[in-house]
């Protein structure tokens, strides 16, 4: 296989990249060393990008088992030398806070850039918190690029300034960035940072309370310095068209909303602009400067109002009297920004009539396509199991993975969620004051990530808590990565396979069995058994995500289920497994069998009304 | 490019048609004729058996996503999809769409209609002053692959001018951009796409 199109060492090539690969080309560029992280839409492509391309030796990478190791991880490269990349998706950065906070007083030689993938508008998250609030609150650098190029030569940027000051920096994309692709020039590719030499100083590195408290004044120095270089930095761009006093001062992704509505509203040479990439510390001298020369300014930012708030301070501050205006009943702190509620909030700025053409109200009543749970799908089954032993009478803790889905009717196996790990503990201290079982759901990456130490609390606290494991054998959201639970074949030399119910056992629980998930049977016997014992119960589910097993394990099963009989058990499976591989023919129900993955499930449901038949030649 | 050769294309289907392949596939044909190309997609939970949404705006757009009424042109890889995404498209816009159907789950289990294909013409022609759908599917199918019925989407948007990428330069971009054993499939399906719309 020849090198990959991203390791071209050609400057001045132009690819089409996503915002995601461009940050993969810029960390190359600033010849970055290690990359640790635990996957999470919309970050993981960046790390999934360097484990395809390989690196010809020029970095070591590694999935880490949550985002606070990884932090440990990198933040420990970066210690001894190393210039490290680590990351995550946004909710990740509070696992990881921890460590970064602390890191950020001692500094790191090496250099650290923190990639927070923020997701605002919730498109594969449980908040859309703005993790600019870490930079902050944490002291950190912030660069938030709004392109795909831009994506690449921040995170150089980032790169250098982490490496310069020794200090943490935080590179934050949205969704939108990460995931948009647009043209990327190439710089030249050096060879990988040689190593910062680690020296023995444990009064930086230990942060006994005396050491931290020099380390804020130390870090508060840092600060100043990079504010310095955030007023010289070609990512802060003043555009000054004409003598208006309007000026406008933006940053990320709401800086390419801006630019398409001055052009579609015809205002371009109406307002000066103060486009801000290096959005931490604030460049106070150019922001000062830009404030003193216009009479009103607007800030236009997605997510939460902290440049609004900071620039408010700021005028205060200088004395500057100019009028401010932000987020409002148009552009709010939820959901993401668009061009068209940029024109609208700068029509009510400028007080002149929005040129935008009314649209059609989308239509309600045509049937959806929400997301549901693969056909064949190692989860439904299990849920079908849990849904005939416990009906309603139990409590679902769930946790996050595709098997969140269980919520969707009919197996509504979901009543309640926080975070990553949180199935366990959460369930645990429900079942302390509820009468109700708990059933704690939780998948192998999930129980690796956060689940592993909830268990311990709650065999330690002599918790009672039903677990039920769902071991698909990969990350399967976020596109099939490895975890310590992958077999050891598919890990290949670089990884060593742990052992699920090993590690349960180890933590005291002897209440624990392990059935295959399709094995519908055997999991309605096991959850039997164990739905009056008192304390801590393990059921592990086994069977490999049914995605995963056809396209990267090569494994297909050469049967597909067929309807041979209509009566009451046909329908009720229907209803209670609906598997998106049956469908309706007039009364009478069929399964599709390009969709059948051959899991024999419904076999099981109801055994007269299926048999196993020969796949058909079918789809690849 | 000039302003006013700005354009702006939404691209709607079911996961595991392969939407987002043809997005990347008509964008870097795009970058390869020299235009300024950005692209939107989403992906993760959003995408697992849903809607696959993605956007190309050419000529100088920023945006990497679009709004009601902002579509030039519409390119629905399943008819569901094309009716549900109409609001994206402005007023005169041209849409170009498979006929060939891809029922959703609450459709196969009988739960509710899918809208009969006139309906959904006519429904799209109140917006768009040109609308076509082809059997994408089946010419796919007989250009030696499903997957290729979306490059006879493709490809009858660039016959019909309103993009500024000739058949030819399509052609290149399958052989550049596609691995080498799609290429047979993927340059038959546009052919057959041309030849769909002279007859």
């Amino acid at each position: 296989m020849g090198k990959h199109p991203l390791l071209n060492e050609t400057r001045g090539e132009k690819q089409l990249l996503l915002g995601n690969e461009a940050i993969v080309r810029g960390a190359l560029e600033a010849g970055v060393n290690i990359i640790t992280c635990y996957p999470g839409t919309p970050s993981s492509e960046v790390v999934d990008t360097f484990r395809r391309i390989g690196g010809e030796g020029r970095y070591k990478m590694e999935y880490s088992i949550n985002e606070k190791v990884a932090m440990e991880v990198a933040c420990g490269a970066a210690l001894a030398g190393a210039m490290s990349l680590v990351t995550m998706k946004h909710v990740g950065l509070n696992v990881a806070a921890d460590p970064l906070f602390t890191t950020a007083y001692t500094g790191l030689p090496g250099g650290l850039v923190v990639l927070s993938a923020d997701d605002p508008g919730c498109h594969s998250s449980q908040n859309e918190q703005d993790n600019r609030g870490y930079a902050r609150m944490a002291h950190l650098p912030c660069f938030e690029p709004a392109s795909a190029e831009e994506a690449r030569a921040m995170t150089r940027a980032a790169f250098t300034l982490a490496r310069d000051l020794q200090q943490p920096v935080l590179l934050r994309t949205t969704t939108r960035i990460s995931h948009m692709r647009g043209a990327v020039t190439f710089h030249s590719l050096p060879k990988p940072s040689e190593a910062v030499p680690f020296e023995r100083e444990p009064m930086r590195f230990v942060p006994l309370p005396a050491v931290a408290r020099k380390r804020h004044a130390a870090v508060n120095n840092i600060m100043l310095r990079a504010q310095e270089i955030a007023d010289q930095s070609p990512f802060n761009v003043e555009t000054s068209h004409t003598e208006t006093k309007l000026g406008i001062i933006a940053s990320g992704v709401a800086r390419d909303y801006l630019a398409d509505a001055l052009i579609s509203g015809g205002w371009t040479d109406k307002v000066d602009l103060l486009e801000l990439g290096m959005t931490w510390p604030l460049p106070e001298k150019k922001l000062s400067s830009f404030l003193s020369r216009h009479s009103r300014i607007l800030v236009l930012e997605e997510g939460d109002n902290l440049l609004e708030r900071d620039v408010r301070a700021l005028c205060q501050r200088i004395g500057c009297a100019v009028s401010i205006e932000g987020k409002d009943e148009i552009l709010t702190d939820m959901g993401e920004y668009s061009r068209s509620l940029i024109m609208q909030r700068l029509a009510k700025w400028f007080s002149c009539p929005c040129p935008l053409n009314p649209t059609p109200t989308p239509r309600t009543d045509l049937p959806g396509r929400p997301p549901n749970l693969c056909p064949g799908c190692s989860h439904r089954s299990v849920y079908y199991a849990a849904r005939q032993v416990f009906g309603d009478d139990a409590i679902y803790s769930s946790d996050i993975g595709c098997y969140t889905l269980g919520v969707v009717p009919p197996m509504r196996m979901a009543d309640f969620l926080f975070c990553m790990g949180s199935s366990i503990s959460g369930g645990s201290g429900f079942s302390e004051v509820s009468e109700k079982t708990v059933v704690s759901f939780i998948g192998d990456s999930t129980f690796f990530h956060s689940g592993m130490t909830g268990l311990a609390n709650a065999v330690f606290n002599k918790h009672k808590l039903l677990l039920v494991i769902l071991d698909n054998g990969t990350t399967a959201m976020t596109g099939h990565q490895p975890n310590p639970g992958m077999l050891q074949e598919s890990l290949g030399e670089g990884c060593t396979h742990l052992d699920i119910e090993q590690i349960v056992r180890a933590f005291g629980v002897d209440q624990c069995k392990k059935v295959s998930s399709y094995n519908v049977r055997g999991l309605i016997k096991a959850l039997t058994e164990f739905k009056d014992m008192p304390g801590i119960r393990v059921l592990i589910a086994q069977e490999p995500c049914v995605l995963y097993a056809r396209r990267t394990l090569g494994k297909r099963q050469p049967n597909v289920a067929e309807v041979v009989e209509q009566n009451e058990d046909t329908r009720r499976c229907l209803k209670e497994l609906a598997c998106p591989a049956f469908y309706k023919k007039g009364e009478d129900v069929a399964v599709d069998q390009n969709l059948c993955s051959g899991c024999m499930v419904c076999l099981q449901v109801a055994p007269k009304s299926f048999k196993a038949v020969k796949r058909e030649g079918g789809r690849a | 490019m000039s302003q006013d050769k700005r354009l702006r294309i939404f691209f709607t289907g079911v996961g595991g048609q392969g939407t987002l392949t043809a997005t990347n596939l008509l964008a870097r044909t795009a970058l390869m004729c020299g235009l300024e190309v950005v692209a939107g997609e989403v992906h993760g939970m959003a995408q697992r058996g849903g809607v696959v949404e993605s956007v190309l705006l050419l000529g100088g757009w920023k945006s990497p996503k679009l709004d009601h009424g902002e579509a030039d042109l519409l390119l629905g890889f399943e008819p569901l999809e094309t009716l549900r995404a109409v609001p994206y498209l402005r007023q005169g816009g041209i849409v170009f769409s498979n006929s060939d159907m891809l029922p959703p789950l609450s459709v196969s289990l009988g739960v509710s209609h899918y809208p009969d294909l006139d309906s959904i013409k006519s429904e799209v022609q109140k917006v768009a002053s040109q609308c076509t759908f082809l059997p994408c599917r089946e010419l796919g199918t007989k250009a030696g692959s499903v997957q290729s019925g979306n490059t006879v989407l493709l490809a009858a948007a660039c016959a019909n001018g309103v993009l500024p990428i000739s058949l030819e330069m399509l052609a290149k971009g399958i052989t550049t951009f596609l691995p080498e054993k799609l290429h047979a499939s993927n340059l038959e399906a546009l052919r057959l796409a041309e030849a769909y719309l002279k007859a």
